[in-house]
This record gives C-alpha cells, structure tokens and sequence, in this order.
C-alpha cells in the first residue's frame, strides 16, 4: 500500500576529517509527501536540496530523524524495486549504447525479461531519442542525449516514486518541451514525483506543492494546486503617444480590485489580487479608454511566493552561498 | 551474485581496448617464450597475477569515482550483491583464461617434444584456477578503500612495504618483522599451494589460509560498502 513519504526532523552533517569542520546540510528537514503528489523543491545552492535527495534514496545516513517511503526505510528493496531516479550529475555507463544500458537497468529493476526489448524501445521512445541515436555507443552523446537516455531508465517499469533532480538541465529548448510533457504524464499516472530544479516556471507548471529550502531547513511550503491564487503584478504597456492619466489608471484598478504600483510614460504596473483580478483589469482599462498594448505578468507564480514566502531565499539567491561549493 | 552484473563487468573489461591490449601481452609473451624454451616448463607462465590485474584493477573503485553507483544503488540490488558478482566476475574470467593459458602451455610443451606430466600439469592448472579469485578478492576489498585505479598503487604500496620489512628483519635478524612481512604479503596474493596440499604434513592449512583471506577480503569489502555514503554533496561538503 502506497502511503507516501514522510520526513521527520532529518539532520545531516558533513564533517571534513583533515580540516575537522563540519558543514550542516540538513537542519531538522519534516515533510510529508502524499502518493500521487508531484512535489517541487527549489533553494538557492549549497541549500540542501541534494544531500535531501541523497537521504531520501538511502545514498546517505541521516544523523538523526527518520526517513520512511511507504512505511520502509529509503534503502529498502522494497522501496527501490518502485523507485525512479534521474541524478543531477548524470554519469551512465560509457562504453554501452543507449539501448544496452536500458536492457541493463531493465534487468537490474528485475522486470520481465520477456518484455525487456518493448519496454526499453518504448521508453526510448517517450523520451524523444531515435532507435540510431539509441545503438551509439554512449560514450559520444551529447548533454541533451544524456538527460534523455537518463530520464528514459528513470521511468523504466512505471515507477510509482520518481525522484527528478534538475531533468532539464542541458537539453535543448525542443527537450524542454518534452520533459515538461512527460512531468504532464507522470502527474497524470497518479505517480509520486520529487523534483529539485531551478527552473520555477517548470515547477510551478506541474507541482502540485513546492518546499523553499535554505540553510538545511524548509523555510516554507507553498501548494500551488489549482485556487491557490496568489497576488502579483502585471506590467501593461500602451501605444506610444497616447495621453494616459494617472486619474483613468486609478479609475480602472479601483474598478478591478487592484492597486497601480508605479508608473512611467508607456507602462504601469499593477498589483492584482489573482489570474481572475488581471483579467477584469485589462477590461476596465479597456474601458476607460486606454489603448492597451500588452500585458505580461511581472513575476511568474512561483516567483512571487518565492519572493513572498520565502525572502530570506530570494536574497540568497542574488548573494554568494553560506556554504560555497558544500552541498546543495 | 546477479548475473546482470556480472555480465555487464565482463562485457565492460573486453571492451576496454587497453586492458586487452595488455591482455594479450600477458597472455601472448609466455606461449612464444614457451614455444622457443620449452624445456623451461611451466616457470615461463608463472603465476596468473598479471592477468588478475587486468581484470581486477579497479574493480570497485572506478564505478565509486565515476558516479555510475548512485543509479545502480537506486535498484533493488544489494551492495554485497554488488561486491560479490564483482568478486565472482574478475575472478572467474581470469581463472578461465589462466587455465586457458595453462592448456596452451601443455600444449605447446607437448608439441615441442617437452611434455609434462599429468600431475604436474593438473597442478599448474588448479592453482591458476584459485590465485584468480584469490587476487580479486584482495582487489575488491582494496578498490573499496580508494577511488579510482589506486587499488592498484595500494596494493604495490603493501607489497614494497613488505619487502622492506623482510630486508631489515633479515639484517637485524628480527624473525617477527620477517614473519609479519611475510603474511601480509601472502595476503595480497592469495593462492592454493596444491602441490603443498598433496604432499604436506597438514594438507588443510594451506587450503584454511586461503579461504580465511578471501573470505576476510570479501566481508570487509561488504563491511566498507555497506558504510559509503554517495552523493556528490557528501563528497563536496
């Protein structure tokens, strides 16, 4: 029975024998993960994010706390045999071709060996690499090649946790797209997803809750499923050389429950209070007669809670790291 | 064991243009040597360290230093799953191609007018067959202890060690230095003296020495492994 993942209180510290200091990557980490929830975490670096990925694949002891996927302890085979994982750094096997190393992970994840050859063709397919691409020996791929052959073993066997650290990293804009399809489909399985990346407008695409964490602590959890709405600012551009007072742009906010923030000769920007609060802008600017141009949002969803919810993140992550080059 | 594992080890070192190359020179100089000596007997092939090493070198320790364990470890496969079919796949594939050796060299011999005798020939053979895993074993316990190729420096490192005991036991006439020396460096190459065994006072304890170190090696490789973290954050900070 799937009963998600629990994080209870976990420390972790890395202590250096030579130097005798010690780096506290984790300072008392609880979460608890549903099934089926795709969970994001994101952090500036040296935050924790990965030594949390480490602790909750059983690659590291936790100093205290506990760890439990399903009831189990991270490294139990029980957990690994429903596990997918695609690594930040991503070192495969060299000397195999992309399809040899797909059997081998078949194999080693004791699937069927009667549907080895359909499986790994399948999710070699998922993944966007061609059956030439694929008989090259990986030794020659390219980044983007890499991340796909890596992310087509971590969805081998249809796992029921995916543990997703940076997907996108060093994939061409069209693997963008498809990766952000896939996260799409995996949320749709009804699978667990962990995913660590830097990309927010990706997170807030196909997360359902996002964990800001800095320092080896969760500074906050923010759900971002569906009637989460959060404020944000708008940026509305009109033509160049119409007169807009500031009297119609207090007029058309007022209307639309929103705030005129500050303005210039061609924009303004706007504090609205939703999706729903921007759209009843625009038609009461509209309204009061100003040639609008464009509208973009100021800051993605994610980026507003981020700035919102977590500040002390946000302004690490424009400064150097507490723990340059530690664990991230 | 896990026959995937092993399989992959294999197919990885038959692979690796520079370890067959030094293969086939390991293999290929004794037989032509043979072939013009062979009088010589079975001196000119030896022992099988050199085509242990091909096949043991790094046995552990470069999956540790590339990365390739943390999505290994991420499937249901034990880590003393791991050591052992490591263990099991460099040593049976030297023990196969040092026997295969072994047989070319009887024949070779017996072509050559130069024949030995069955005994000696069955010894030569059977000992091959166990200095095989016996230097993997070793190999694998070093190769957890150092990432990379350095089991290889390690194990050299022991063995010069060694023999700089035995030389100032042997000067200062110290039997204990000379002793120590001795067993640590047969630690390092482990193997079944049959010819010892067959005509010795106490047959067994050659046979418990050999098995007492590899099964030492073994277990303490797991006991390593078992204690590893991985993750590249560990090892930045």
């Amino acid at each position: 029975m799937s009963t998600g993942i629990v994080v209870d209180s976990v420390t972790k510290t890395y202590r250096r024998a030579l130097s005798g200091t010690s780096v506290h990557a984790l300072n008392g980490v609880s979460l608890t993960i549903a099934p089926g929830e795709v969970f994001g975490i994101i952090g500036p670096n040296g935050a924790g994010k990965t030594t949390l990925f480490g602790c909750l694949l059983g690659f590291l002891r936790t100093d205290a706390g506990r760890i439990t996927i399903d009831g189990h302890a991270p490294d139990d085979l029980a957990v690994r045999s429903v596990t997918g994982y695609l690594p930040e750094r991503l070192v495969l096997d060299r000397w195999m071709t992309g399809r040899d190393f797909l059997e081998y992970h078949h194999a080693l994840a004791r699937l069927p060996e009667r549907t080895r050859h359909a499986d790994c063709a399948t999710a070699l397919e998922r993944v966007g690499l061609d059956p030439t691409a694929a008989a090259r020996v990986i030794r020659g791929y390219s980044r983007g090649m890499l991340q796909r052959v890596g992310l087509a073993q971590a969805l081998l066997g249809h796992p029921r946790y995916i543990f997703l650290d940076e997907p996108a990293s060093g994939v061409d804009p069209a693997g963008v797209v498809l990766f952000r399809r896939l996260l799409g489909e995996l949320k749709g399985s009804g699978a667990t997803v962990l995913l660590n990346s830097h990309q927010l407008e990706q997170v807030e695409r196909v997360c359902d809750r996002v964990a800001f964490v800095k320092g080896g602590k969760v500074e906050a959890i923010e759900t971002l499923a569906a009637g989460a709405e959060v404020a944000r600012v708008v940026r509305v551009r009109w033509a160049g050389g119409a007169t807009v007072t500031d009297a119609a742009l207090g007029q058309a906010a007022a209307a639309a429950g929103a705030s005129l923030a500050s303005r210039g000769n061609t924009e303004a920007r706007f504090a609205v209070p939703d999706d729903a609060g921007a759209a009843r802008l625009m038609a009461a600017l509209v309204a009061v007669q100003v040639p609008v141009s464009e509208v973009t949002p100021e800051e993605s969803r994610l980026e507003r809670l981020f700035l919102d919810s977590a500040p002390a993140v946000a302004a690490a992550t424009t400064s150097p790291p507490a723990n340059p080059g530690g664990a991230s | 064991m896990n026959r995937t594992l092993v399989v992959a080890f294999w197919r990885q070192r038959f692979m690796s243009p520079f370890r067959m190359a030094f293969l086939l020179f390991i293999v290929g100089v004794p037989l032509l040597i043979t072939a013009a000596m062979p009088q010589a007997g079975f001196s000119i092939a030896g022992k099988l360290t050199g085509v242990a090493l091909v096949f043991a070198i790094g046995i552990i320790g470069q999956d540790l230093s590339s990365g390739v364990l943390q999505l290994l470890f991420a499937r249901p496969v034990r880590r003393s799953e791991y050591v052992l079919s490591r263990w099991f796949a460099a040593g049976s594939m030297s023990a196969v191609i040092g026997v295969g050796q072994a047989a070319l060299v009887v024949l070779i011999m017996t072509v050559r007018g130069a024949a030995p005798g069955a005994p000696e020939a069955l010894t030569f053979v059977g000992e091959r067959l166990f200095e095989g895993f016996g230097i993997a074993a070793v190999f694998v316990l070093l190769s957890t202890l150092v990432n990379g190729v350095g089991d290889v420096a390690l194990w050299i490192g022991v063995q010069f060690v060694c023999g700089i005991g035995g030389m100032l036991a042997q000067a200062k006439g110290w039997t204990w230095l000379a002793r120590a020396a001795g067993e640590l460096s047969g630690s390092m190459n482990p193997n079944l003296p049959i010819a010892q065994i067959a005509g010795g006072l106490a047959p067994w304890a050659p046979a418990s020495a050999y098995l007492s170190t590899v099964t030492l090696c073994l277990a303490l490789a797991v006991l390593v492994m078992n204690r590893r973290e991985l993750s590249y954050a560990s090892s930045n900070g």
